[in-house]
């Protein structure tokens, strides 16, 4: 069969039909095929046509798949595989980036019943277990602690952490290693009637008691195999570009090195990396622009520098957000700065000025309109069309602030997860039902004409862009409530905004997001088509994998 | 000498933008008062050291020739506090600086992390902008938070600020946190005090009544103890052995004001095989055992402000018993 009718050279060309292929490409919104050729798509159309146009072999693997355009995580994080390292003890069920479903223990028993199923799995007895997503929220007035662990092994130090990351159980063998006794005087340490640690390590400076084992939890996360894991749970889900928002030391050679060699061309990945500057501005700001343009000429085609991340204020649901007035409904305190707030439009301009792309982490309303005024001040100073900077989480974001983010070039990257995952809380607890049916508002944001992502976060919550997508369109908590009807968006719009919404908001619009000819060939290969099926079961459409570059990645198959 | 294993006191340094952290921190490398300091910074940008001064350069730590150095915590808190214990043989003590709008009492937390000691915290304060910027919308709450829960305050810019003014800063203060006051500038061995190992060797023999133990003020330049201003009070005490709980509970208690800070290095009596030491900074005061006492002298040193009476620091000492 021919192999050169277009375009010259001696590159093959693969046909791939499918049952429906949703380009997202309003020139071209629905076709049968993609032709593929130097990991880009070539066209669309149907198989004939395509065979006939530019011959090349026709590979029949997606015959009976509906293929869109690889789903864009704009929020996520490498944790979200190197956390797989360890054993999930959470709640509720998830699925591990290798396929394997880790039921939820929901009970102490249940807890201790997976531990010792996974201290029976190692076999250098000085090795700690290590395990995650533990969320004592579920077990209001009774809380695990050191003897329930030791249950499990009083030789084998264990280490838990819980699902907010900042706090840790550990047992008595763990405790003996460290010193960690009556005579342990820090804070988040608290002790028991004997006088006695109870094994809960509260906040950073107390988990690092936990010693070696504190730092092969937090380490691990940082190996090879996180990083393959990351494309595993990404290629499971439909994901084909994620982003490292801020995780990975970028001005470390080894983690660059690290990134670009193992996200090659028989890799499910393409990330989008963002430098954290908050922390790991060692030199200053503009020492570190300019690592970060020097860095972002050795970008590939699955690894993206020139992107900075910097954050402004902390979690609504961990009350350290900061928030207009009347502030907390649970009448907390208000939340925390991590930029002091006359300081953020003088740490954003150097990154500004040098052409890069700065993500800022806003929850509250007030720190957006820190924010919006900083951005505001340095665009005046150093103006800079189609900038793109991007306000990540957008929680409570009011009209009026979306109207700035509009006159002022920026984006929105919406948490459209936490309907689901704490949306109930934020009804009761955090800032009531008024504002928690106004939060994450994305009908308004595009409405008022601001570019939409939408994301997971994960690992905060688990990857998965259609979950993403079916919160956005339903806005359903947990207890069955709609939380804010009036800010539901379309399958369509919410289809966009995990596609061309994220790409655009990563400068890469003209390279990922919609299959579209001289595009990075890059699909989310799905079992069922998610426009056709009840918008209520948008998350339950099965994903059969991805192509990334023209190359297919089946998903781990789903194991007990 | 009970030097062996001694932990690395850890002070740490907040305060609001432009409060004077980046001064405060050049004074001590520059002056460190013959102690080895390890300066933990966010970013060296503002760091300003003499060409002269440095010894040696990578990309996360200065190297002085004076003995100290400066390390950004660029990969993380917990990994710089694994560098610093590399160089423990090296140092003397360790101040981490605390951004604008950190909260300089959480981070002193990591004080207690095996290998250092919790060793106060120090936040200091603009009298020209502080008052206002304790009511200011976005930061007053992170603002009166570092200050109340501070053990020392340092007023900076006395060189500009007016009599009226610092004396307003003063009154405003007293309302709104129990820390000492102190004005700038505050010579390094009073803010810091005197190393644990200095306490341990404390006062020259000649100034100690042989077996009485009594408290008394250091006679020597050569005393390991004295701070090099003059101004500010100085009394050491040898004591005669370990000492009760209850006594230790009473001399907490009834500290006089104006101690900027007090070290120990004693034995309890329930515990006579142990290190006790005791650490006062400003409002907060630190009872802690790092490990079996290995011979040396019970001692305890106490620094106050300048006027404070020596007969109330020499009845304070001579609590414990």
């Amino acid at each position: 069969m021919s192999e050169t009718k277009a375009g010259g050279g001696s590159s093959r060309t693969t046909i791939f039909p499918g049952r429906t292929v949703h380009t997202l490409d309003p020139a071209r919104p629905i076709a049968s095929a993609v032709a593929v050729r130097d990991s880009r798509f070539l066209a669309v159309g149907d198989t004939d046509q395509l065979v006939a146009t530019y011959g090349g072999t026709i590979d029949d693997t997606l015959a009976d798949k509906v293929l869109l355009p690889g789903f864009v995580e704009a929020h996520s994080h490498r944790d979200t595989g190197g956390i797989w390292q360890f054993t999930y003890v959470g709640y509720e069920a998830r699925r591990g980036p290798n396929g394997r479903l880790w039921p939820g223990c929901s009970t102490f028993d249940a807890v201790i019943e997976r531990l010792r199923e996974a201290e029976r799995l190692l076999e250098d007895p000085d090795e700690p277990l290590l395990a995650w997503g533990l969320d004592p929220i579920f077990w209001p007035g009774d809380r695990l602690d050191r003897r329930h662990l030791d249950a499990v092994s009083t030789t084998r130090q264990i280490f838990v952490c819980h699902s907010n990351m900042h706090l840790a159980t550990v047992n008595s063998a763990l405790m003996e290693a460290e010193a960690i006794n009556p005579d342990t005087a820090a804070a988040g340490v608290p002790k028991d009637g004997s006088g006695w640690p109870t094994g809960e390590l509260q906040e950073f400076p107390a988990m690092a008691l936990a010693g070696p084992a504190f730092r092969s939890f937090f380490g691990r996360q940082r190996s090879d195999d996180s990083v393959r894991l990351f494309g595993n749970a990404a290629r499971n889900v439909g994901v084909t570009t994620l982003t490292d928002l801020g995780t990975s030391n970028l001005l470390d050679e080894a983690i660059v090195r690290q990134w670009t060699s193992l996200a090659d061309d028989s890799s499910p990945l393409r990330v989008a990396m963002f430098h954290g500057a908050l922390a790991n501005a060692p030199d200053g700001d503009e020492a570190c622009a300019a690592a970060m343009v020097d860095l972002k000429d050795r970008s590939t085609d699955r690894i993206r520098f020139g992107n900075v991340k910097l954050l402004l204020d902390g979690s609504i649901q961990g009350g350290t957000a900061r928030l207009r007035w009347p502030g907390y409904h649970h009448g907390g305190p208000n939340g925390i700065w991590l930029i002091a707030p006359d300081q953020y439009a003088e740490r954003l301009a150097p990154y500004h000025r040098a052409g890069l792309q700065v993500h800022t982490h806003a929850n509250g309303d007030e720190a957006v309109d820190v924010l919006l005024d900083g951005l505001e001040q340095v665009q005046l100073a150093h103006p800079r069309p189609d900038h793109r900077h991007t306000v990540q989480h957008c929680q409570l974001t009011t009209p009026g602030q979306y109207r700035r983010m509009r006159a002022l070039g920026m984006c929105a990257n919406v948490f459209a997860n936490h309907t689901w995952f704490w949306g109930d809380q934020h009804r009761d607890i955090t800032v009531g039902p008024d504002r928690a049916a106004r939060m994450n508002a994305a009908r308004t944001a595009l409405d008022l004409g601001v570019p939409l992502s939408i994301h997971s976060d994960s690992p905060v919550s688990p990857l998965g862009s259609l979950h993403v997508a079916w919160a956005a369109v339903n806005r359903l908590t947990p207890s069955g409530q709609v939380l804010g009807a009036d800010e539901r968006i379309t399958v369509a719009e919410a289809l966009h905004a995990i596609t061309m919404g994220a790409a655009w908001q990563l400068r890469m619009e003209d390279e990922i997001g919609s299959i579209t000819p001289q595009k990075f060939a890059d699909c989310a290969v799905l079992e069922a088509d998610p426009f056709e099926v009840d918008p209520a079961e948008l998350r339950d459409v099965p994903v059969w994998g991805t192509m990334s570059g023209g190359v297919l990645h089946e998903g781990s198959p789903q194991t007990a | 000498m009970a030097t062996k294993d001694m932990r690395l006191p850890l002070t740490v340094v907040g305060g609001y933008l432009g409060a004077g952290k980046t001064t405060l921190l050049n004074r001590l490398l520059a002056d460190p008062d013959g102690q080895r300091i390890a300066v933990l910074v966010n970013d060296f940008g503002e760091i300003d050291i003499d060409g002269r001064l440095l010894d040696s350069a990578t990309d996360d730590v200065l190297r002085l020739a004076n003995g100290c150095i400066c390390c950004t915590m660029a990969d993380g808190f917990a990994e710089t506090l694994d560098t610093v214990r590399g160089f423990a043989n090296r140092i003397d003590r360790v101040v981490v600086e605390v951004s604008g709008v950190g909260q300089p009492h959480k981070v002193a937390q990591w004080g207690h992390s095996p290998g250092f000691s919790p060793d106060g915290t120090v936040v200091l304060v603009d009298p020209l902008s502080v008052r206002d910027r304790a009511s200011d919308r976005y930061v007053g709450e992170t603002i009166l938070t570092q200050v109340s829960e501070a053990d020392l305050v340092v007023i900076s810019r006395t060189d500009v600020a007016g009599a009226a003014e610092l004396e307003a800063t003063e009154i405003w203060l007293s309302g709104v946190t129990d820390a000492t006051v102190l004005r700038a500038p505050v010579p390094t061995g009073v803010l810091l005090g005197p190393l644990l190992r200095a306490v341990a060797g404390s006062g020259p023999s000649s100034s100690r009544g042989p077996g009485t133990g009594a408290a008394t003020t250091p006679a020597s330049r050569s005393d390991p103890t004295r701070v090099s201003d003059p101004e500010h009070v100085t009394i050491s005490r040898r004591l005669a052995g370990p000492v009760t709980r209850t006594s230790i509970d009473t001399w907490t208690r009834a500290r006089p004001s104006g101690v900027v800070r007090a070290k120990g290095l004693i034995r309890v009596n329930d515990r006579p095989d142990d290190r006790t030491v005791l650490q006062v900074c400003g409002s907060s005061s630190t009872v802690t055992v790092d490990g079996p006492w290995d011979g040396g002298d019970d001692a305890v040193v106490a620094i106050a402000l300048p006027g404070t009476p020596r007969a109330a620091l020499v009845k304070w000492l001579n609590l414990l018993g």
